[in-house]
């Protein structure tokens, strides 16, 4: 469809534009499906995650502080998976938090170019190394060890703190590098100018000038270690007791529905607790994206 | 500001134009006429406003988010900013080229078919003539012939900023717009653009952006002076450059500021 | 804030006193990021030895080939690595499309506003829900809602909704990477948005595309709490496992890693563990490198020529 100048300017339905139309359509329907997809999640775990209290008539004050977990007994308590998923959480995020920070610093400040070549595909790997494998290795490899040196059985709060600080080095180490990359070089620059070495350039300037970006790498580490569940599922000794110390096996919100969901029949309380506390896992989710999002904004 | 264009006929007419950056003003009430088969200058310091007058022209500016462009750009008396226009088709008849030459990645031939091509045009012999066709008037035709089928970015940058004009040609505009076309060449490379642009002129409205006074005075026939978002003046090139009306626009030309 | 911190910075720093101890420090500090840094890579390497020296002796061809065996010695994983791959080739075949349109409606169409800001929430908040949910959405979806009961299909709509944020993430990275003035030159010749993004932007950025869609089937191919409940622990009997039926339940090799560690009552429980991780280390090591060879290859063909 040439167009010649005696046609003048006017509008024109040519294949072209027909094509334009169709292709916005089906483009936009596809980020609608996105929207939907989310929104049906929410919709179906706080439906399913709310029967617990408003078919089986539980209470939240029970569910959310009792400490007493018997299903059977119409006592679903689950404040052992509450603590013991902030425990390893903590514990992880304190470990991997300031060591994946450290790498990240590095990669971004200190380290030769070929040296970064390396990393990079090597923290690829770590990341792509499958939660499973981690798990696997956390059993076969942590435990006895934590066993031999402790004297205790070696599953527990220490194994899955490990094992997890390990799984979120490679986001935290990502982030907190893109964090540092995006500090201008004239920070850096003026810096050095008035004779401050490297590492107090990075310390009192550069740091603090990221740290809006650090805090979000710290709170996805922290994201991607509470929603963990099988490499946690398979070190932590599986006990639905509070733990008592670092070396005192007990049990993770993931890791307890992956465990009894199998013997859950539908429409039961067990079933019912399970998911409200699945419900509780999205809900934290959702508040550490606001996390982030508030984190974002207040850059100045 | 205006002038009696005379016996030549006026192509595109520029009345009440303004630009917005979201709130930043940066073309105020622009007024001209631009005279066809003729080369008109648009020169000014950096930041004045001139290629945000250009890209004005062809309605690049629906492409910028938070753009607002009022008043008009009539085309053969038609305003190119009424709802009822497209703007696809404004960009057949009104071609740009680039301050850094832009090829796409793709082979000689492709490049210099693009524009029919999104047209609808699919014959391959049909395609192969306006490639010629395109690449002897832009001067590229010798230096390319052997090897349309090779990478365009293999080429020089000013084999690759005419192969840009030969694409705009294809399509068959009658205005050229062209915004700083070559600052980003050597001496050489910028002298064989100039030529092109004399040639060019036979059959198409040319609008150049430039920085260099020189240029527009060697390849113009009219010039307008910008200063932070305001057309000062118009008129022939040499009466801008020898008798200049407007004090600011003599200062520029007289290197009071860059 | 950055001038002030300068100034204050500044004033510090001028003071002559203590400019041997800073350069200790200083030193001191560099050494320590460097052995951080290098005790990731050793880990790296730790683990990659540690399971190739303990998987090398499971590996057989009849472990490769075997169905498992639920309660004696010998089983081995040849339909769970078929699942693994049936999966994965029917959830990027439903994630593609999705998240690629939707990538490139964000990053090319869309208008900043109330609408762009709902997809990327919901984009991101999708990404941070953890796979042990998704999984019990899927189970509530496929399973009890549609009755489908345990199936590949049902464990594919699953990992596709978990993925669409991550391979929207690469669209946009990847149509990002193409030059700004490309779009400016195709549309000031009188192409539409969508005939340039057809013509010039996606072959552009099939490169950082690709390598960022193989990348995530990495990912895919290991993921496991999503599964358990959706595409289920068991694998159909005899040459059923081996179909195309997508309604049949399909234990990936990931999943039976941890089933047999945590479920089964099996007596040579380490080495199908062994076994296994080792056959998913090779997996992911295998998309790592294939990634990159591809997204550089086709980096130069759609670039450089046609």
């Amino acid at each position: 469809m040439a167009v010649t100048a005696a046609s003048g300017i006017r509008a024109v339905a040519s294949r072209a534009h027909r094509q334009e139309f169709v292709a916005k359509l089906l483009l936009r329907s596809a980020s609608i499906f996105v929207v939907v997809a989310m929104g049906a999640l929410l919709l179906y775990l706080a439906t399913e995650g709310t029967k617990l209290f408003t078919v089986d008539h539980v209470s939240p004050f029970q569910f959310l502080f009792s400490p007493v977990f018997d299903p059977d007994g119409r006592k679903p308590g689950s404040l052992v998976f509450i603590i013991g998923s902030l425990s390893i959480t903590l514990f992880a995020i304190v470990i991997g938090g300031p060591f994946g920070i450290a790498v990240g610093v590095f990669l971004a400040e200190l380290a030769p170019r070929r040296f970064v070549n390396m990393m990079k595909p090597a923290i690829e790997v770590l990341v792509g190394i499958p939660s499973v494998v981690y798990g696997w290795i956390g059993l076969t490899l942590l435990v006895p060890l934590i066993r031999t040196l402790t004297g205790s059985n070696g599953f527990g709060l220490m194994a899955a703190a490990i094992v997890l600080s390990v799984m979120i080095l490679p986001t935290v180490i990502t982030l907190s590098e893109d964090a540092l990359k995006a500090v201008p070089d004239a920070l850096r620059e003026g810096s050095l100018a008035m004779g401050a070495t490297r590492w107090q350039t990075i310390w009192r300037v550069l740091i603090p000038a990221a740290g809006s970006g650090l805090g979000v790498a710290v709170i996805l580490g922290i994201a991607r270690a509470i929603g963990e569940t099988l490499a946690v599922q398979l070190v932590i000794g599986n006990a639905s007791v509070l733990p008592t110390g670092l070396l005192s096996a007990t049990a993770a919100l993931p890791t307890e529905i992956v465990i009894d969901m199998a013997g859950a029949q539908q429409g039961s309380l067990l079933e019912h607790a399970l998911f409200s506390m699945a419900f509780l896992l999205l809900l934290i989710a959702m508040l550490l994206i606001l996390a982030v999002r508030f984190v974002m904004r207040r850059r100045t | 500001m205006v002038e009696i264009p005379g016996a030549v006929t006026v192509k595109v007419d520029v009345e009440d134009l303004n630009v917005y950056y979201g709130a930043f003003h940066a073309m105020k009430n622009a007024q001209l006429r631009v005279s066809e088969r003729r080369v008109t200058a648009l020169i000014g310091p950096s930041g004045c406003g001139k290629s945000t007058f250009l890209r004005a022209l062809n309605r690049m500016h629906d492409l910028t988010p938070g753009a607002r462009v009022t008043g008009s750009v009539s085309l053969d008396g038609m305003n190119i900013y009424d709802p009822s226009v497209d703007p696809v088709v404004v960009r057949h008849r009104i071609g740009m080229v680039f301050q850094r030459p832009n090829p796409f990645p793709k082979t000689i031939f492709e490049n210099a078919v693009y524009g029919p091509r999104v047209h609808g045009e699919g014959n391959r012999a049909k395609l192969m003539a306006i490639a010629e066709k395109s690449l002897r008037r832009a001067a590229l035709w010798d230096e390319v012939k052997d090897r349309l089928f090779k990478s365009a970015l293999d080429l020089s940058g000013g084999q690759q900023q005419r192969l840009c004009i030969a694409r705009v040609l294809a399509v068959e505009p009658e205005v050229i717009l062209m915004d700083e076309p070559a600052s980003a060449l050597d001496p050489i490379a910028t002298s064989k653009i100039e030529d092109l642009i004399g040639e060019l002129k036979r059959d198409y409205t040319v609008i150049i952006v430039t920085h260099s006074m020189q240029q527009a005075a060697r390849i113009s026939d009219r010039t307008a002076f910008f200063l932070l978002g305001e057309l000062i003046e118009v008129g022939t090139t040499s009466d801008i450059f020898t008798r200049p009306t407007d004090k600011r626009t003599e200062d520029y030309i007289t290197g009071r500021y860059g | 804030m950055a001038d002030a911190v300068l100034t204050l910075e500044a004033a510090r720093i001028q003071s002559a006193r203590g400019v041997r101890a800073r350069r200790i420090a200083d030193r001191m500090a560099t050494g320590l990021l460097w052995a951080a840094a290098l005790s990731v890579l050793a880990m790296l390497v730790l683990f990659m030895g540690y399971i190739l020296y303990l998987g090398a002796s499971a590996i057989s061809w009849q472990f490769l080939t075997s169905p498992p065996s639920e309660v004696s010695a010998g089983g081995g994983i040849g339909p769970e690595i078929y699942n693994s791959f049936y999966i994965l080739i029917m959830t990027l075949a439903f994630t593609a499309p999705i998240a690629i349109s939707a990538g490139i409606y964000l990053q090319e169409y869309a208008q900043p506003g109330f609408f762009r800001t709902l997809v990327q929430f919901s984009a991101e908040s999708l990404a941070t829900v953890p796979s042990i949910v998704m999984g019990l959405f899927g189970l509530l979806i496929f399973v009890y809602l549609l009755g489908w009961r345990f199936s590949a299909i049902g464990g594919a709509l699953t990992l596709t909704i978990l993925n669409l944020p991550a391979l929207m993430r690469v669209t946009q990275e990847a149509l990002s990477t193409v030059p700004r003035t490309y779009r400016e030159a195709s549309m000031a010749l009188g192409a539409t948005r969508w005939a340039t993004i057809r013509r010039i932007v996606l072959p552009s950025a099939i490169g950082p595309l690709t390598t960022g869609i193989v990348l995530i089937a990495g990912r895919i191919f290991g993921e496991t709490a999503a599964l358990i409940y959706t595409a289920g622990v068991s694998v159909a009997a005899g040459k059923g496992a081996y179909d195309l039926n997508p309604f049949r339940p399909a234990e990936t090799l990931a999943v039976h890693v941890w089933y047999t560690h945590a479920e089964s009552v099996v007596p040579d429980v380490a080495r199908i563990g062994n076994g296994s991780a080792l056959v998913l280390l090779v997996m992911v090591l295998l998309f790592n490198v294939f990634a990159r060879v591809v997204g550089r290859f086709l980096t130069r063909r759609f670039t450089g020529k046609a």
